[in-house]
This record gives C-alpha cells, sequence and structure tokens, in this order.
C-alpha cells in the first residue's frame, strides 16, 4: 500500500532525476526546445541572486504576449470603425475574452519594466565588458523593440486614451530635426492618425516587431553561450585572476549534435573552476525555468483579476481628454518636454526637442558607446557594485531614479491642464453630457 | 557531481507556484462561468418554478442574448438579464421587476424590439453584460441609462427625459405624438423665432451659434461657474435658457423670461440635436409644415459713434444686449425697425416704458400689433434693463434724430 501511494505520489509529482550526467546531457541536447542550452551550467550563473532571473521573466512575458496576442488576433479588427468595438466584443462576450486582454496588458507592461531591469542589472555588474559589448547592443536593440512593440499595441484600442498617448508620441518623434516630420509621416502614413495609422500600428506590432524581437532574441541567447555564459563565470571575474591580467579562457569544442562530423563549433569555456561547481541543466535549470514561468504565468492572472486594461471613449480627433498623457514609459519625456518649454513674453520654445529628442536621443548614443568608453578594471566584471565601478553604477542608479521619479509624477500627479496635483488630492470632475 | 544544487531544493517553491498558477486559473475559470446574467436568469427559472410555471422555466435562455442592429451601429445584449422583455417566457402577474415584460405602449408597434433594439430609446451600453456598464453609470460611457433617478436630478420625469431620445430621430416632425415637452420646445422655437439668428440645419441667421448639432456640444467647453446645481450640459442648457446673462456674461441672447419647464424643454431639444447617421427607412416621413420666411440676420451691423458719455454708456448698452443683432441706427429695417429718428416719433416717456417691458405695451395698443405684423410677430424681448440702462440708450438714441442714413451705421463698419 504504502509503496503503491509513493508510486502513485511520484506519477503526480512527476519527478524527473537522471540516472548518470550522459542521460542528463542527452535530455538537454536532444530536445529541440531545450538544445540551446548548456548541458551543464555553474553554479554561479545558476543563482537567484547574481542574475535575478530577470532575462528569463522578460522570455516569459514575451511568450505569453505571443500567446494572448494571436488568441486575441482572431477577435480584433483594425479598423478605425470596428476596433473600438470588436474590444468591446471581447471584453463582454468572446470567452475568457476579458482576461486574455488583460494578461495581454499587463504582461507589455512588465515586460518594458523588466526589460529595463535587465538591461540596469547587466550595467550595475559590468557584463557587458569585450567580447560581450556586441550582446550588450543587441539588448539595446532588444529594449527599444520592447518599447515600440508596446507603444504600437496602445494604439490598436482605438479609444481616447490610445489616440491621444499616440498622438503625443508621434508629436515628440516630429521635433526631430530633419528626418522628424518625414519619419511621422512614414510611420502614421499621412500626417494625421487615422486608418493608415491604424494598419501600419497594427502590422507593426503583431508581425514586423515581434519577428524581429524573435530573430534577435534567438542571437541574444546563441550570444550568450558564445561568449562563454554569465559573465559571473567569467575567467577575468574570478577572484584569482590579477587585474589586468586576464587568463584566456580554454576553448572547448562541441560536435555539432551529430547534425555534422566534426568538431568546428568553437565556444568559449565557462567553468574555469572544473565541473564540481556546475549542475545539470536536466532537470535544474528546467525546473527553475518551469518555476520562474508558473510565477509570471500566476502574477499576471492575478494583476488581470486585480485590474482591468482600461477602455475609454471611442477615439476622438476632435475633443482632446484633459489631460492627454502619453504612455507610462514615455512619460518621463514628456516630463522633460512639459518643463524644458520656455515661455519669454511672447516666445515659445518648444520642449519637445530636448526633452524628446536631445536628451533620449543622448542616452541611446551614450548607452551604445559605453562599453568601448569604459576603463574600469576587468577582473570586476560579474560582481554586483563592485567599488572600482562605484561612479558609473552611482551615475546609472541616478539616472534611473530620476526616470522613476518623473514617471511617477506624470503617471500620478499630473492633472487638467498638466497641473500638479498630489495623489491624495482630487482632480476636478470633468463636466458630463447628462 | 557534489553540489547541494542536486537536492531538490527548489521543491517548495515549485510546488507553491504550480498551486498557485493552479488555483488562479480556477478563479479565471469561475469568474468566467458565473457571470451576472447567469445568475439573473438562475433567479428567473427558479421563481417560475416556485409559481408552478414549469414550462415557462424551462424555456429560459441559458446564454447570452442580444438583439444585433447592424443598420443603428448597435448590439443590445440588455435581454440577457431582462430575458422576458417581450413576454415570450411568462405572462404571469407581479413578476419581479427585472422579469417584467416592456410595457404596451401605443408606439410599441411603430417600433418594434428587433429593428430597434433597447437602447436606442433607454441609452445605456448594449455591448456590456455586467449590470453598472450596462446600465451605463460608469466613466468612459456617455450614454447613461436614462433612469428615474436620472431624471429626477433635473425634475422631469422618466419619459420627459426619454423625449429627447424619440427626437433624435424625430427631429424634422413638427410635433410628435408622445413628446409633449419636445413639441412645446419646438413651438416656443417657431414663437420666438429663435432661427433669426441661430443657424440650423443649412438655413437661419448667422449672428448667433449654429444650433444643427448643438447636442453635440462637449460639455468640457462649457462654463459652468455660474451654474448651480449638477455639472452637466442638460443642467447648463436648462440654467442657460432661464437667464443666459447670468450664464455667459456679455450674452447677446435676449432673456425670454421662460418657465422652468419651458427651459427644460428647449434643453432637451438641444441635446437631442446629435449627429447620429439613421438610416432612411429608420427616419419618419416629414411632417413639418413650410415656416414662412422670415428675415435673418446675417451680418451684425456696428451702430454709429456716440459723442456725449450718457449717449456713449448707451450705445454701450445697445451692443452689449445685442439690439444691433435685430435693429440698425440709419439704412434700413432688420428683424425690428430702423431706429433713426425713433425720438422724434415716440416721446421719452413712451420708450422708457416700451424699454421695460416690450410685450406689456404691445398686448395695450392694436396699432402696434398690427404693426408687429409687418416683422413676422416677432415680439421685442424683455432684456431686463436698469433704469441707468434705459436712460443712456434714450440718449443714445436723441444722437441719431433724423430718418437720413448716418454715414457711419452701414453695416459693418465701425
Amino acid at each position: 500500500m504504502r509503496a503503491r501511494l509513493s508510486r502513485l505520489w511520484r506519477w503526480i509529482t512527476w519527478t524527473w532525476s537522471p540516472a548518470s550526467e550522459r542521460e542528463s546531457s542527452s535530455a538537454i541536447v536532444e530536445n529541440l526546445w531545450l538544445h540551446w542550452f548548456p548541458a551543464k551550467i555553474a553554479e554561479e550563473a545558476f543563482t537567484w541572486r547574481y542574475s535575478l532571473w530577470l532575462g528569463a521573466i522578460a522570455a516569459f512575458l514575451f511568450l505569453i504576449l505571443v500567446v494572448t496576442g494571436v488568441l486575441l488576433m482572431f477577435f480584433y479588427v483594425p479598423s478605425t470603425q470596428s476596433a473600438y468595438w470588436s474590444i468591446k466584443d471581447i471584453e463582454y462576450v468572446v470567452g475568457f475574452g476579458w482576461v486574455l486582454r488583460n494578461q495581454h496588458r499587463w504582461a507589455a507592461h512588465l515586460m518594458v519594466l523588466v526589460v529595463f531591469l535587465h538591461m540596469l542589472r547587466v550595467f550595475f555588474t559590468g557584463a557587458y565588458r569585450a567580447h560581450r559589448a556586441a550582446n550588450w547592443l543587441v539588448g539595446l536593440a532588444l529594449l527599444l523593440m520592447t518599447l515600440f512593440l508596446s507603444f504600437t499595441g496602445y494604439l490598436l484600442p482605438w479609444d481616447q486614451l490610445a489616440f491621444w498617448a499616440v498622438t503625443v508620441g508621434t508629436n515628440i518623434a516630429k521635433e526631430a530635426p530633419i528626418v522628424g516630420e518625414g519619419l511621422r509621416f512614414v510611420l502614421l502614413g499621412g500626417t494625421e492618425i487615422g486608418q493608415s495609422a491604424l494598419v501600419r500600428f497594427y502590422v507593426l506590432h503583431v508581425v514586423v516587431l515581434p519577428a524581429a524581437v524573435l530573430v534577435l532574441f534567438a542571437y541574444h541567447m546563441w550570444r550568450v553561450r558564445r561568449d562563454g555564459g554569465m559573465a559571473v563565470v567569467d575567467p577575468a571575474s574570478t577572484p584569482a585572476a590579477e587585474p589586468g591580467r586576464v587568463t584566456p579562457a580554454p576553448a572547448k569544442t562541441y560536435s555539432l549534435f551529430g547534425v555534422t562530423p566534426g568538431t568546428t563549433l568553437e565556444v568559449r569555456a565557462a567553468r574555469p573552476r572544473g565541473d564540481d561547481t556546475a549542475v545539470s541543466s536536466s532537470p535544474h535549470l528546467v525546473r527553475r525555468l518551469i518555476f520562474v514561468f508558473l510565477a509570471v504565468f500566476t502574477l499576471t492572472i492575478v494583476l488581470s483579476l486585480i485590474s482591468g486594461a482600461p477602455l475609454e471613449e471611442p477615439a476622438n480627433p476632435t475633443l482632446t481628454p484633459n489631460p492627454a498623457k502619453a504612455p507610462w514609459y514615455f512619460l518621463w519625456l514628456q516630463e522633460l518636454v512639459a518643463v524644458t518649454t520656455l515661455r519669454v513674453g511672447n516666445l515659445t520654445v518648444s520642449g519637445g526637442f530636448i526633452g524628446g529628442i536631445l536628451v533620449p536621443g543622448l542616452l541611446v548614443v551614450i548607452a551604445v558607446l559605453w562599453p568601448f568608453l569604459d576603463r574600469s578594471p576587468l577582473h570586476t566584471v560579474g560582481r554586483w557594485f563592485p567599488r572600482e565601478r562605484r561612479l558609473q553604477n552611482g551615475v546609472l542608479c541616478v539616472l534611473a531614479l530620476i526616470i522613476l521619479v518623473l514617471v511617477l509624477i506624470g503617471l500620478l500627479m499630473r492633472g487638467p491642464y498638466w497641473q500638479l496635483y498630489w495623489p491624495w488630492q482630487h482632480w476636478p470632475e470633468p463636466p458630463q453630457r447628462l | 557531481m557534489n553540489s547541494r544544487l542536486r537536492e531538490n531544493r527548489d521543491f517548495w517553491p515549485l510546488l507553491l507556484a504550480s498551486t498557485a498558477s493552479l488555483v488562479a486559473v480556477l478563479v479565471v475559470a469561475y469568474v468566467e462561468y458565473t457571470p451576472e446574467w447567469r445568475q439573473r436568469t438562475e433567479v428567473f427559472r427558479t421563481y417560475l418554478k416556485g409559481r408552478g410555471a414549469y414550462a415557462a422555466a424551462a424555456t429560459v435562455p441559458t446564454d447570452v442574448q442580444q438583439i444585433w442592429l447592424p443598420a443603428l451601429d448597435r448590439v443590445d445584449r440588455c435581454i440577457s438579464c431582462h430575458v422576458n422583455y417581450d413576454a415570450s417566457i411568462s405572462t404571469l402577474d407581479d413578476l419581479p421587476p427585472l422579469y417584467r415584460s416592456h410595457p404596451e405602449l401605443p408606439y410599441l408597434a411603430k417600433h418594434p424590439f428587433p429593428t430597434f433594439g433597447c437602447t436606442a430609446c433607454h441609452g445605456g451600453q448594449g455591448y456590456a453584460l455586467d449590470e453598472a456598464s450596462a446600465h451605463g453609470h460608469v466613466e468612459h460611457w456617455d450614454e447613461p441609462l436614462l433612469t428615474t433617478a436620472l431624471a429626477d436630478q433635473y425634475g422631469l420625469t422618466r419619459q420627459q427625459l426619454m423625449e429627447m431620445r424619440c427626437n433624435t430621430c424625430h427631429r424634422r416632425d413638427d410635433s410628435t405624438a408622445g413628446t409633449d415637452l419636445i413639441n412645446m420646445a419646438k413651438e416656443i422655437f417657431d414663437k420666438k423665432h429663435c432661427t433669426s439668428c441661430h443657424g440650423l440645419l443649412g438655413a437661419g441667421g448667422l449672428a448667433a451659434s449654429d444650433l444643427t448639432y448643438a447636442g453635440d456640444l462637449n460639455p468640457e467647453y462649457l462654463d459652468f461657474s455660474n451654474v448651480e446645481g449638477p455639472r452637466t450640459e442638460l443642467n447648463w442648457q436648462i440654467q442657460h435658457f432661464k437667464s443666459p446673462q447670468q450664464i455667459v456674461t456679455r450674452s447677446g441672447m435676449p432673456n425670454y423670461r421662460l418657465s422652468n419647464d419651458q427651459a427644460k424643454a428647449l434643453a432637451l431639444l438641444m441635446l437631442s440635436w446629435q449627429r447620429i447617421n439613421y438610416p432612411p427607412q429608420y427616419l419618419p416621413a416629414p411632417r413639418k409644415r413650410p415656416a414662412s420666411v422670415l428675415p435673418v440676420v446675417r451680418d451684425v451691423p456696428y451702430p454709429p459713434p456716440a459723442t456725449a458719455p450718457l449717449a456713449q454708456q448707451g450705445r454701450y448698452v445697445f451692443m452689449n444686449r445685442g439690439c444691433n443683432s435685430c435693429h440698425r441706427v440709419g439704412g434700413g429695417n432688420l428683424i425690428g425697425p430702423d431706429l433713426a429718428g425713433v425720438t422724434q416719433r415716440r416721446n421719452d416717456q413712451w420708450l422708457t416704458t416700451w424699454l421695460k417691458d416690450p410685450a406689456a405695451v404691445v398686448a395695450r395698443s392694436p396699432d402696434l400689433q398690427a404693426w408687429s405684423h409687418e416683422f413676422g410677430d416677432i415680439v421685442m424681448p424683455n432684456q431686463n434693463l436698469t433704469d441707468d440702462d434705459v436712460k443712456a440708450i434714450v440718449a443714445y438714441m436723441k444722437e441719431f434724430p433724423s430718418d437720413q442714413a448716418t454715414p457711419g451705421a452701414r453695416p459693418g463698419t465701425n
């Protein structure tokens, strides 16, 4: 009886425990979905505290977005006449439509946040140095694409919130010198937000950008392995390595999983300290990934149950809501635009250029160039907040904090006519029709 | 191989996460499968069984019901809860309000449910399936259900409030059976010759705002600082009709001293004039009698300049009260007579009495009644002028004694 119960328990809990290291490796390399993981993974890279698993969280959010997004595509109609009402149908009569839409919305917001935090993590641990600079650039491209994906999705409900957030966003883009007007024209398919803008945003949102993210994501992951795994296990970051003297990583070769004969693919070795601290990817890494996925999935569901995605009145180009706000992740830019707009007498100098183009443009350029400008010692790579990188980490902390504060001000404290209100103060109620 | 990570230390977090996600999915399924409308129909089924109507109970639908009106761009799912709206399930007496059928009203024959649905007359959000959203008393829905509670705010009955929706289709009717308040408003609108100044459906004057789509006015553009009561467009219109100058300072619109009912009727008329494109088969045949051709104001002439200080004050009042919308001083008649030389035709005493209450003077004098016939029976509105205003205007008029056109009095010149 006891044996039966224990068998039943094992059957329910389905414990996978490979008998040998070979069996464990085979489980990884012979599986289409897992073959891009290494067969073994260093313990330092495996811990929660080093990477916070932000990359994995972002990837799972993307997965949730793809699945819910494809399901939503069966019901959404990208036309200015029908878009809003098809969302109403999704909300009220499509089976589980409300939860799909809420989950899609929440996962999108979270993905923007998590991808940004992932970038901060990589910076704070110096994991973008030397040969990892290429992957840093890919990561930056993925961050910008995530923002653009979210922004294009923002327009699709075709309600007042969508219409005016995109109006604010594209008007900021217009401030770019020389290319601004043209860029906005190409993006909107005209000079005003209408049917052609909606269909362009739709195609970008459901085909072009997700495909690009998928390709870049694949490259991003492949590149992590090619660069020798996570920076924390870099030979340069081991305490034994002296400053300035990097032990060359021993090259390691793999067979190409039997696809072609020979051993041509060279990969930087990730485990200078021997195999004793490494764990098998199967089942340890896989189990953690399942845990991360379940946690992310549950979080999006719980958030969807607590708070639904907003849907305001149908888009009305002749009626500007007061206040009109950009999506939250652009609110720090809108805040900069608003406060850098100077009025001297009758002369108004638009802040659109400073807040909308100069500041974000500079930040992106600095982020692109930073791996090549950074002179901090290489042995700091793979450690959180090392002393030698105090200054640059501190500066980024302050920058991130400023962005956060500006976003919160824009989100919670800007009322009608862009006036400042305390979060506990009530905005004047707009008058109603009846 | 000796790593402690080989111990299954992720077991409890993993168990917790899987349990949590299972619970989350179950909660989602529960929310999905226990919608409000299903509970309501269940209550109805039980109720019918309790009264022995087993056959009727079996016909209570178990899924979402809707009236789809592609021609009106509407879908009304109200009948998912109000399942017995057409008495097709039960004709028992004393059903709970939710399950009662729609009362048999005379105009229902011409407005069948499958063609008109619910929200076209009642307002509300036909797409929605929960009570709060469906009744439209939520944020971001501008067309709430027209309830007794809502009507009470304005001292109206629900039927009176709903006349507003009748008139979105019936706006071109001269009068429509059953819409007493709107009919009264239309009569006032004709009698007071509002189209002398206001544009309407491509005709009318240009001196005041075009009223064709007055119902689409954005309430955020209205000034509520002097409005008492609810901050709504309907209330603004009511208060504005009762006393234009109190709501909009220096408004040129005459104060017609309308009663409360008249003001409410006109306000409902204004809100009914919305830009809604009904397909032709929904519109009633036009039953409006051809309107008599009336003079309309296409240009508001500036009155000629004055010299004496009191006369200058008079000119200010003359413009401020919109007298120049109807009267010119030299240059011929407009809506009202040319006022050049008026002080030679009438003495100060007469002018003062006239300016204080024109309607009373007309009522006393058959001659004036005959004369005003030339001006389309338009009687000058009482502008509630003060004694000082009257003195100033008379002083201003005295500066133009002759019937001759004054050089500065041509339309459009200052």
